[in-house]
């Protein structure tokens, strides 16, 4: 019910085009309610002649005949104006919701968006949405149309005898108790199909990603098990629910029709006492038969609504996370502008501590260090030592559990995390480039920037000579996840979009890993010459990559190990010396 | 009282008018083959043809049941105007009898019909996604992985619910049209003509509407897929979105998009919901025809009473299946389109597993021999290869990104295939012997690092779950991955969730090299197993495979010269050549390409 709340706020701002949709829809439905009531007319006064002693009366049937024709051309237009009404409302709501949905997504912390997961996000603003817009739709037009025909149905039917409301009495409990068996027994299996729809995607999904290691370790005739249990367990499911859903209607008919038995029979006794006219048994059978349509109606809408709120609940979890790192408007223009010690481009960990929310171990353990404006800061250590964690803070992707994060002298909590990324460019280990253009990838650096500074920035990246050997230069498109290029052309390319914002920190989270030696290198020293100014930060796996840097940060299990120049560190820290060791071995001397 | 028999799955969209999917007017895809493939799905429906013949029946019986129904019904109410009520009870009985008829078989017929759906899907589904194992890594590596998922779920599922749902529903339609208009020439042919007129303006006036929205359903579709493709892409990459302060942009060109996706969609529903109304309209214009005219006749004396109530009935009945009839052939051609791109994917050529000698690879010889290579035919990568590796031997390959030697695996483990040369393991030519044997004497580590939602242990256990615990402990041990493991919630039983996404990308390395040690190979292929690996861990694992792979053969790429130096044989290669061969020493007296590498790396700079 809460959840209903939260979907009103949006329906709110439409609720003009959801009273017309409502009134047009009563108006339709009023209008189709009245035509059993001229057809008994028809047949009572015009056919038999009733109140005129068995006289028949054409103009009688024809000028009904001419009523009730006006009458369903306005009830059409009626319909079909409630329609345009209905969408106007349903969709323009959704709407909404979807952009507002998406808006809350890409302004959320990563903390944030790993709790959902991205595939998760993905499903709730595509499926989930589409889910919403039908709940929305069905709450007008459903509701209105069950309970209309439903109580106008029953309200006309006894009006035409009371002693008809002894079989809608007794049929109805007998429906409700059919809808709400099935209504019962397919709402938790709704959840068990998702699930299992879910599982057999994942396993399809894994196993076609990864079909070189299922073909390599000759895993092909057990994946086909694993995914004909998951297979088995879905169509079951599925069964399950049909077969529940099968059972609804035609007892549901079963009920109606004996219920229609039933009046001609309380019908045939009446007319024998003479209190009622044929033509008016056959006006209850169209009624009853529209009471069933409300019926059915309501059994379906209780379908939509139970799968409608489950994918609302959803929905409104995303809307409702604020994402916890917010803009400080005020805090922009002072801050980015003039820094504390008029610096600009420095870093500062003041006894940082780091836990990633979720998990809770801490990751980062009283780490204090500084670089300064223009200098180049390597930072090496082992797998999961927590380098990628630490570089996080800086563009506060994260926030700190203890201690604090300074960039030009001011807390990065007290920035306007716009005006603070502004200034800190981090290329990620992992080279995401979007379906587009390799110009438009790199442009995303900096958009307004000029073809003259985005080849600048590509040669400084190593990344011009390869892009202007693909076939459309510049223009040729990167396919869907690059898969036409390779890791280590992915990755300069992701080098130069982030060379091309020219930020006054630069941070590389091994984001050369994948690029062979010599073409490092030559990055480096492209970097020495063209980017002097900026202040760097880099994270790498191999000595090469951070011997040159100013200082060397020495990670060992979330504190800082050692920090010095290489020569400082060769004499003074065993952990860099092993390094080091490891990497050139019996050639230590060279 | 209309008693309609339609089977279950319609029973869902009924009284609703048209919503979206399905409705008239929706985008209909033409199948190119019909025929062949619809006698390609009958034989999927044949193991069940006890359920079709089933199912069939109790169409026949719900439409008899249905047919009948209303002319006792005219009966009874002709015996109330010509009050002779004793005549009613027995008629009432013979309608309960007929009701109680049709409700069953509406029973059966839905019971049937899922029973019908459930077993065909199982088999499609199946023999698709063993099919699509089975296909060889070229056509995987160029087809699009999101269209196979949407094949194995949406297609199957689709072709089997329409067919078992829709041809019945087609089945019982047709049936009771002809029923119906059977029953009503019987009555009235002047009545029945009339009724056929508004019929006839219903078919008119619904291709008129599914003309107009076709157009904006087409339009709805592609901005749903500009829509869809912003958000996969922009969620998934939302990390760099942030990073680079592309939110308001992106959101922004999301919110275009929305909202003419919003604008787009308010219209085409439109027209799809005035449909319903309009159709209602059509019915209740012949219902103003069959009372008008119905009275005028009956004025005449050419007709009772009764029939102008069977003939409400019967133009009700006769309308649901002419309206349905438009619709369902849609969904059915659909279906088959559905169905064609399933086959479409059966009848790729499976991969070539052939060559029957049985064979043991015993000493783990590999010898390249004057191997050509292209991915794309005029494209080629590597050139007149010849390499040859002892057994027991520690080889690396080196070179920059792109020189091919990622491709020299793929044609190892024969994912693909030669285009001239030979391969030979043992002195055998890898294409005379089974895959199968290739692949199982050899343990690979990919540059990808695959990992499946289940257990860590599973995962480590992946080449044979039969394997010890003690087994598994000792590689973990070795690959250094034991670590990893122990800071895990439930250690070995903790699963790995999204593909392992729950580990860092240097993690995630390190099990699958625990999950290629526990597989004991012959022949051990390093792909830039450790890249992400910082270097003193990767020299723990070097020095345990040494251990491990004393007497076997091992093939190693790595980026860092400091993986490789002490292989016994050192390829470098570019652009698909090989340009030098020799020991670490050898290469640097050398003072080749080799050096040049070795020394960017070691002096930082270059020489």
């Amino acid at each position: 019910m809460i959840a209903l709340l939260f979907l009103l706020r949006f329906i709110k701002k439409y609720w003009f085009t959801a009273l017309l949709a409502i009134l047009f829809l009563i108006a339709e439905i009023v209008i189709d309610l009245y035509q059993p009531r001229m057809m008994a007319l028809i047949v009572n006064e015009g056919i038999l002649g009733l109140s005129s002693g068995g006289v028949s009366d054409m103009n009688l049937i024809i000028s009904t005949g001419i009523r009730m024709l006006l009458l369903v051309l306005a009830c059409g237009v009626c319909g079909v104006l409630s329609g345009i009404f209905t969408n106007i409302t349903g969709q323009g709501s959704t709407n909404e919701i979807r952009k507002l949905c998406f808006d809350r997504i890409m302004h959320f912390s990563f903390d944030q968006t790993d709790n959902f997961s991205t595939g998760s996000l993905i499903t709730r603003i595509t499926n989930d949405v589409t889910q919403v817009q039908r709940l929305i739709i069905q709450l007008i037009r459903g509701f209105t149309r069950c309970i209309m025909f439903f109580l106008g149905g029953t309200a006309a039917l006894l009006t035409l005898d009371t002693s008809f409301g002894v079989i809608v009495a007794c049929a109805l409990p007998l429906i409700l108790l059919d809808i709400i068996f099935v209504v019962w027994r397919t709402n938790p299996l709704f959840t068990v199909l998702q699930e299992s729809l879910d599982r057999l995607n994942m396993i399809i999904q894994e196993d076609v990603a990864g079909i070189r290691v299922v073909k390599a370790f000759i895993q092909e005739p057990r994946e086909e098990e694993r995914f004909a249990e998951a297979n088995r367990h879905l169509v079951d499911t599925q069964f399950n629910v049909q077969m529940l859903l099968a059972c609804m209607r035609p007892v549901m008919n079963i009920v109606l029709n004996l219920a229609a038995v039933g009046i001609i029979y309380v019908g045939a006794v009446q007319v024998k006492a003479g209190d009622l006219a044929p033509g008016t048994v056959m006006a209850a059978i169209t009624y009853l038969s529209q009471i069933l349509i409300g019926m059915m109606m309501l059994a379906m809408i209780f379908q939509t609504i139970s799968r409608g709120m489950a994918s609302l609940r959803r929905v409104q979890a995303v809307v409702e996370t604020e994402s916890e790192i917010t803009r400080v408007p005020e805090a922009a223009d002072g801050a980015s502008a003039k820094a504390e010690d008029g610096s600009r481009g420095t870093v500062r960990f003041e006894n940082v501590s780091f836990a990633y929310p979720d998990t809770g171990t801490e990751i980062l353990h009283d780490i204090s260090f500084r670089v300064d404006h223009g200098e180049t800061l390597a930072i090496i250590g082992a797998t999961g030592c927590g380098k990628t964690s630490l570089v996080s803070l800086i563009p506060r992707f994260y926030d700190a559990t203890e201690g604090r994060v300074l960039v030009d002298g001011i807390d990065v909590r007290a920035y306007d995390p716009i005006a603070l990324r502004e200034k800190v460019t981090v290329c990620l280990q992992k080279s995401e480039l979007f379906s587009t253009t390799i110009r438009d990838n790199i442009l995303l650096g900096r958009p307004d920037a000029s073809e003259e500074e985005v080849r600048a920035a590509a040669e400084s990246a190593q990344a011009d000579a390869f892009i202007l050997q693909q076939p459309d230069g510049y223009d040729t498109s990167v396919a869907e996840r690059g898969m036409s290029l390779s890791g280590g052309q992915r990755q300069r390319i992701a080098i130069a979009r982030a060379l091309l914002k020219r930020g006054e920190i630069l941070i590389f989270d091994d984001s050369t890993s994948a690029l062979d030696l010599k073409t490092e290198a030559a990055l480096y020293a492209s970097l020495d010459r063209n980017y002097a100014d900026v202040t760097r930060i880099i994270i790498a796996q191999r000595i090469a990559s951070v011997r040159n840097a100013d200082r060397i940060l020495v990670l060992d299990g979330g504190t800082i190990a050692a920090s010095g120049t290489h020569e400082e560190l060769m004499a003074s820290s065993p952990v860099y010396r092993d390094i080091y060791d490891s990497q050139l071995r019996e050639e230590v001397s060279e | 009282m209309s008693t309609n028999s339609a089977p279950a799955s319609s029973a869902v969209s009924m009284g609703f008018g048209p919503r979206g999917r399905g409705a008239p007017g929706a985008p209909v895809e033409k199948p190119k083959e019909a025929k062949a493939t619809l006698s390609r799905l009958a034989a999927y429906f044949a193991p069940d043809l006890k359920y079709v013949v089933l199912l069939a029946l109790s169409v026949v019986l719900g439409v008899v049941a249905s047919v009948l129904a209303p002319s006792f019904q005219s009966k009874a109410i002709d015996n109330l105007v010509g009050a002779s009520f004793d005549a009613i009870p027995p008629i009432l009985g013979w309608m309960l009898l007929l009701y109680l008829l049709n409700g069953g078989a509406a029973l059966l017929q839905g019971y049937f019909s899922s029973r019908l759906t459930q077993r065909v899907i199982y088999r499609l589904r199946s023999d698709l996604f063993g099919k699509v194992l089975s296909l060889p890594i070229p056509y995987l590596d160029s087809h699009s992985h999101g269209d196979m998922m949407s094949r194995m779920t949406n297609d199957a599922e689709n072709v089997s619910n329409v067919i078992s749902s829709s041809l019945s529903s087609l089945f019982s339609g047709v049936l009771t049209l002809i029923g119906t208009v059977v029953m009503m020439l019987r009555y009235s042919v002047p009545l029945t003509l009339l009724t056929c007129a508004t019929v006839l303006l219903s078919v008119v006036l619904t291709n008129v509407i599914s003309k107009a929205m076709r157009k904006y359903y087409l339009q709805r579709q592609q901005l749903l897929g500009r829509l869809n493709g912003i958000v996969e892409e922009k969620v998934s990459a939302c990390k760099t979105v942030t990073a680079y302060n592309l939110q308001d942009e992106a959101v922004t060109e999301f919110n275009a998009a929305s909202d003419e996706f919003t604008r787009i969609g308010i219209i085409g529903d439109s027209i799809g919901n005035s449909m319903g109304p309009m159709m209602n309209m059509i019915n209740n214009l012949s219902f103003v025809i069959v009372a008008a005219f119905g009275g005028w006749f009956t004025l005449k004396g050419m007709i009772s009473v009764g029939v102008i109530s069977a003939f409400i009935i019967y133009s009700k009945q006769f309308s649901r299946p002419i309206n349905e009839l438009a619709q369902l052939y849609g969904q059915i051609q659909t279906a088959i389109a559905g169905a064609e791109r399933i086959f479409g994917v059966m009848d790729e050529t499976a991969e070539d597993h052939s060559g029957d000698r049985s064979f043991d690879v015993s000493d783990g010889v590999i010898e390249f021999e004057h191997v050509n290579f292209s991915y794309v035919p005029g494209q080629q990568v590597i050139y007149d290869f010849n390499l040859r590796v002892e057994a027991g031997k520690k080889i690396a390959l080196v070179g920059s990104t792109g020189s091919g030697k990622t491709t020299v695996v793929n044609l190892l483990m024969r994912f693909y295939d030669i285009d001239s040369g030979r391969i030979t393991v043992d002195g055998v030519d890898i294409r005379d012997i089974s895959s199968d044997i290739v692949r199982d004497s050899i343990g690979i580590v990919l540059q990808d690092t695959v990992l499946f939602t289940d257990t860590v242990r599973n995962n480590l256990k992946y080449a044979d779950r039969t394997l010890t615990d003690k087994a598994m402990i000792e590689a973990a041990e070795s690959s250094y991955c034991d670590k990893v493991v122990d800071a895990l919630p439930d250690g070995y039983d903790t699963v790995l969730t999204a593909a392992g996404a729950n580990l860092s990308q240097g993690q995630r390395q390190l099990l699958t090299i625990g999950r290629a040690f526990l597989s004991y190979p012959k022949i051990l292929i390093l792909d830039e197993a450790t890249s992400s690996v910082d270097t003193r861990t990767e020299q723990h694992i070097q020095n345990a495979m040494v251990k491990l792979m004393h007497d076997r053969t091992s093939l190693i790429i790595a980026h860092r010269l400091s993986t490789i130096q002490d292989a016994d044989q050192i390829v470098v290669m570019e652009q698909g050549h090989i340009i030098e061969t020799g020991t670490h020493t050898e290469l640097l007296e050398k003072g080749g390409k080799y050096y040049t590498l070795y020394m960017t790396q070691f002096a930082g700079k270059e020489t």
